[in-house]
């Protein structure tokens, strides 16, 4: 009881965005782990991690004992991974939670713990159904794209393979720009429904109307956030990619573990930056002024 | 607009963040190219006598073809000079027809259940050859062809192998002139043959005859979609006649050309060969390198220079590196083609003087070696089939097998244990893929038996390729690479030239090997050998004096048993098993709690040991085989114990990381 009630005061000693940030970390770490735990379990399972090297002779130069974990272990993995594919969607789901929690502590940084969580819960429903049209607009703008990569791809029979191959590529890579600026709309209706506890087809509605108005603002809004992701995943693999781990020392994973780690605090990081102008976003929007 | 301002602020913070993390992408790509650059540490063979150059032509061809690029058919007229080499006089002769194999679906080839070849094509459109007339030189005219057999023996829908009575005996030591007069219509690309558009590649495209055996009998079999070929050496010279604006690549050495009416004709000379390929397209685009005294020429498809500069580099360590250990290459040219994406089925194979490569444009990205491996490959076969000119039909694994060891050896001592991919911090080698393979299928068959008799394809893919070179990997392991490299050496200078046979292969290897290690080999390849080590218990008991009653010639004496207490002497035993009937030697680790450890070795006799030790520290964990010697070892998951069980500290770490991050990029 004592520990709930000190709980939102050292919350409001820290800046709201190192909260959320620290939030939703430990939020990701404890789906990670969620996620990842069915294929632990069948990696030792496999028996090739019970010598006394443990797990090290699976990242030994020329990787003959990870070839021979996924020959061995095959039937074990597909069935770990079948658990972790579940997992995986319950996380991305329950994943709404903490994604409330954040916004909320960007939006009224004073309000305890036990507020924000009930706020939390009791908006999910809205939140999933926001983004499960989200998902479907998705979906259907990465169909119109594999549609225009088939009609590009027949159009290029005959002409520089180089073409023919980079199509595909091409289409997909404006399907997922595209389905990046749908969930930026879809942060944007986020916003909104934490801010204002508006129903799914009015968040909607802000968020588009915000597009309207400030439509640069909107689409290129996340691409600080992906830039900083990029940057501090693509430094934790170079960092790690040097890493000797088929030693038997346990000093490489530390650095790999701390690394890999502090990539996603920093990709984490920059998301929150993303979702407080998000807030901003939304609510300077007409509509959102109509409907406060 | 205040959040305009903020946008425009992280835009410039954002960009800054995408270039700064270009300096470590460029870093990560860096050690994937450093590494390709490993140091050359090949192992130098023996110097034997000089290497025989060429051979006594037993069949040459003088062939002049003419291609009609539009209709993909070829016109040809053909003279074969023919030595009956054998002991025994000659009532017959047979030849091989092989492109008849694309004339319907009820050729051999065509009508298998799984529908394709080795290729995994089937015939769209078909081709095949007639012959108009077949006379001997000299003789009276008689055109021999109109008495020939109408199908391939016991295979009335079959026109691949047909044989041809002789008007009059030929006999031993005699020399027979034949003519011929044929047309090819080119099937769209099969098998390695065949037209995609304007690009042709021609095999097996005129009247062969089949190889004739010491004991007079022809060596002739149907064209099997898992089989290759078989034939005797000999000089060829083909004049080819083609639009001008084409570029042509053929066996051989261009002597030759003329050009006239839009047209050219290039005159090709090979000498101690065993057949002629040749392509020919009017896209190609070409580059040529001197190495080691071979004038290497590369066909390519355009904008593909990166692939072509990567087939040359291969060449330029692979050919010096064949050179030293299987004897130098004999002919003064080697074309290497790599077809372009519409015709891909042409490529991967192996032809005197020519080799085709493969693979899009984008081969060369991304730290996979998959240009080196195949031309590497196919280069090897320059020696595995080339000059050793086995019957691949019978014995499929003296070329495929031997040439997979070959190729994982270079490609391994050229780039390491990253030789078939390095990136990301995981590299892969050849010998980890064929093992993998090869494990995969085990026992299922013999590896040293007919193409035709393997059930499937892909068991001949796993048991011929990868299982040759994994036994191969296992004895250089066991028993030392330098004494396996000098078997190859032995064995590819004695039959140099000359057609070995699985038996002659078991013979070397037995003179240079040793008795266990060829019988080890001869187990694993002739009679489905495996072999599976595994450890099951580990057990430890304290060290005690012993109690109870003895009757001690001083008279019975009664020891109690020690009161309880610290032990510090254990007696500790881990039982090993041999699974299988391959009888490899093989090295135990034993370690200690005290993080001491023992090698024990076991010479692999018997189906079991027992290792025993007494020591101040309990048994806590077994390795047999920890410097994972043998390859050939079907399970290595069971080849370990530990008292502190499965730990993953390292993978929990890769699958948490991952984790986080798909959920950053796909969830909320």
């Amino acid at each position: 009881m004592s520990s709930t009630r000190r709980l939102p005061s050292r919350f409001a000693e820290l800046p709201a965005a190192a909260t959320a940030t620290m939030l939703l970390w430990i939020s990701r770490t404890c789906s990670g782990l969620l996620v990842a735990y069915p294929l632990l379990v069948a990696i030792k399972a496999s028996g090739l991690v019970s010598g006394p090297g443990a797990d090290s002779v699976l990242f030994e130069p020329g990787s003959q004992l990870l070839l021979e974990l996924l020959r061995v272990g095959l039937p074990l993995l597909s069935a770990g991974l079948h658990v972790t594919l579940l997992l995986w969607v319950l996380s991305g789901l329950l994943g709404l939670v903490p994604l409330a929690f954040a916004f909320d502590l960007l939006l009224a940084p004073g309000r305890s713990f036990g507020e924000r969580l009930w706020k939390a819960v009791r908006l999910f429903p809205r939140l999933l159904g926001a983004s499960t049209i989200t998902l479907l607009a998705q979906l259907a703008v990465l169909l119109g794209c594999s549609l225009c990569a088939a009609i590009l791809k027949s159009a290029l029979q005959g002409r520089d393979p180089r073409w023919l191959d980079l199509s595909p590529l091409l289409m997909t890579g404006i399907g997922l720009l595209l389905c990046a600026w749908v969930g930026n709309l879809l942060d944007l209706a986020r916003a909104a429904l934490v801010e204002r506890a508006l129903d799914v087809r009015q968040a909607l509605l802000v968020a588009l109307t915000c597009l309207r108005e400030q439509p640069w603002a909107v689409l290129l809004g996340s691409y600080p956030s992906v830039a900083g992701a990029a940057l501090g995943y693509l430094s934790a693999a170079w960092l790690v990619s040097g890493l000797d781990l088929s030693g038997g020392s346990t000093r490489p994973i530390a650095i790999a573990f701390i690394a890999h780690q502090l990539a996603v605090l920093f990709a984490i990081a920059w998301r929150v930056r993303w979702l407080k102008t998000a807030l901003e976003l939304s609510g300077n929007t007409q509509v959102a002024s109509s409907l406060r | 607009m205040p959040s305009m301002r903020r946008v425009h602020q992280d835009l410039l913070i954002g960009s800054a963040c995408l270039l700064l993390s270009l300096f470590p992408a460029r870093a990560l790509l860096q050690p994937s190219l450093a590494s390709g650059k490993a140091e050359v540490t090949s192992t130098r063979g023996p110097q034997p006598a000089p290497p025989v150059a060429s051979v006594e032509p037993v069949a040459s061809y003088v062939i002049q073809a003419k291609l009609d690029t539009e209709q993909h058919r070829i016109f040809g007229h053909e003279t074969i000079r023919f030595a009956n080499h054998s002991a025994a006089p000659l009532n017959e002769l047979w030849f091989h027809l092989y492109l008849n194999a694309f004339k319907n679906d009820k050729t051999l080839f065509l009508r298998s259940p799984f529908g394709a070849g080795r290729s995994g094509n089937k015939a769209h459109q078909y081709g095949y050859v007639d012959v108009k007339k077949l006379t001997v030189v000299g003789g009276d005219g008689k055109d021999l062809w109109l008495e020939r057999d109408h199908h391939s023996p016991d295979d009335p829908h079959d026109e691949t192998d047909l044989r041809v009575p002789l008007p009059t005996p030929l006999e031993p030591g005699r020399t027979l002139e034949l003519e011929l007069e044929f047309e090819d219509q080119l099937p769209e690309i099969v098998e390695r043959t065949g037209y995609a558009g304007s690009f042709h590649f021609v095999a097996q495209w005129f009247p062969k005859l089949a190889r004739l055996e010491p004991d007079g009998r022809f060596a002739h079999f149907a064209f099997h979609p898992q089989s290759e070929f078989y034939a005797d050496f000999g000089d060829y010279d083909v004049t080819l006649d083609v639009p001008q604006a084409f570029r042509v690549g053929a066996t051989g050495q261009r002597v030759e050309s003329s050009a006239e009416k839009g047209r050219q004709k290039l005159r090709y000379r090979a000498a101690s060969v065993h057949d002629f390929a040749w392509t020919t397209w009017d896209r190609f685009e070409t580059r040529s390198e001197r190495i080691a005294g071979t004038e290497v020429s590369v066909l390519y498809p355009p904008h593909e220079e990166r692939n072509a500069a990567a087939e040359l580099a291969s060449v330029r360590f692979a050919l010096p590196h064949f050179n030293r250990l299987y004897g130098p290459y004999p002919y003064p040219t080697l074309t290497i083609v790599h077809p372009p994406d519409a015709a891909d089925n042409a490529g991967g194979m192996e032809y005197p003087t020519l080799i085709t490569t493969g693979g899009p444009w984008y081969s060369t990205w991304g730290g996979g070696h998959f240009i080196d491996i195949v031309t590497v490959h196919e280069l090897g076969h320059q020696w595995f089939y080339g000059l050793l000119a086995s019957n691949e039909h019978a014995w499929p694994f003296l070329d495929e097998g031997l040439n997979s060891y070959a190729e994982a050896e270079a490609l391994e001592t050229q780039y390491g244990p990253g030789s078939v991919f390095r990136g990301f911090g995981l590299s892969l080698s050849s010998t980890a893929l064929n093992r993998v393979i090869s494990a995969a299928r085990g026992g299922d068959e013999a590896v040293a038996q007919g193409a035709a008799e393997f059930a499937t394809f892909r068991s001949l893919g796993a048991l011929v390729y990868s299982r040759t070179a994994i036994v191969l990997g296992t004895l250089a392991r066991v028993y030392g690479t330098q004494r396996v490299t000098q078997a190859l050496t032995a064995y590819t200078r004695q039959f140099r030239f000359a057609h070995p046979s699985a038996s002659d292969f078991a013979s070397v290897m037995q003179a240079e090997l040793g008795p266990e290690a060829s019988q080890v080999m001869r187990n694993a390849l002739f009679d489905r050998g495996t072999v599976d080590y595994l450890v099951r218990d580990i057990s430890n008991a304290p060290v005690t004096s012993a109690a109870g009653v003895f009757d001690l010639p001083t008279g019975r004496e009664q020891k109690k048993p020690e009161p309880p207490r610290p032990a510090t002497s254990f007696s500790s035993r881990v039982v090993v098993y041999r699974h299988g009937t391959l009888e490899l030697p093989v090295d135990v680790e034993l370690g200690f709690e005290d993080g001491s450890k023992q090698r024990r070795h076991w010479d692999g006799r018997g189906f079991t040991v027992s290792l025993d030790n007494v020591g101040p520290s309990k048994l806590a964990s077994v390795n047999v085989d920890p410097e994972q010697k043998i390859l050939l070892d079907d399970d290595r998951s069971n080849n370990w114990l530990s008292s502190e069980g499965a730990r993953a500290p390292r993978a929990t770490e890769r699958l948490l990381y991952g984790a986080q991050v798909l959920l950053g990029v796909l969830g909320p």
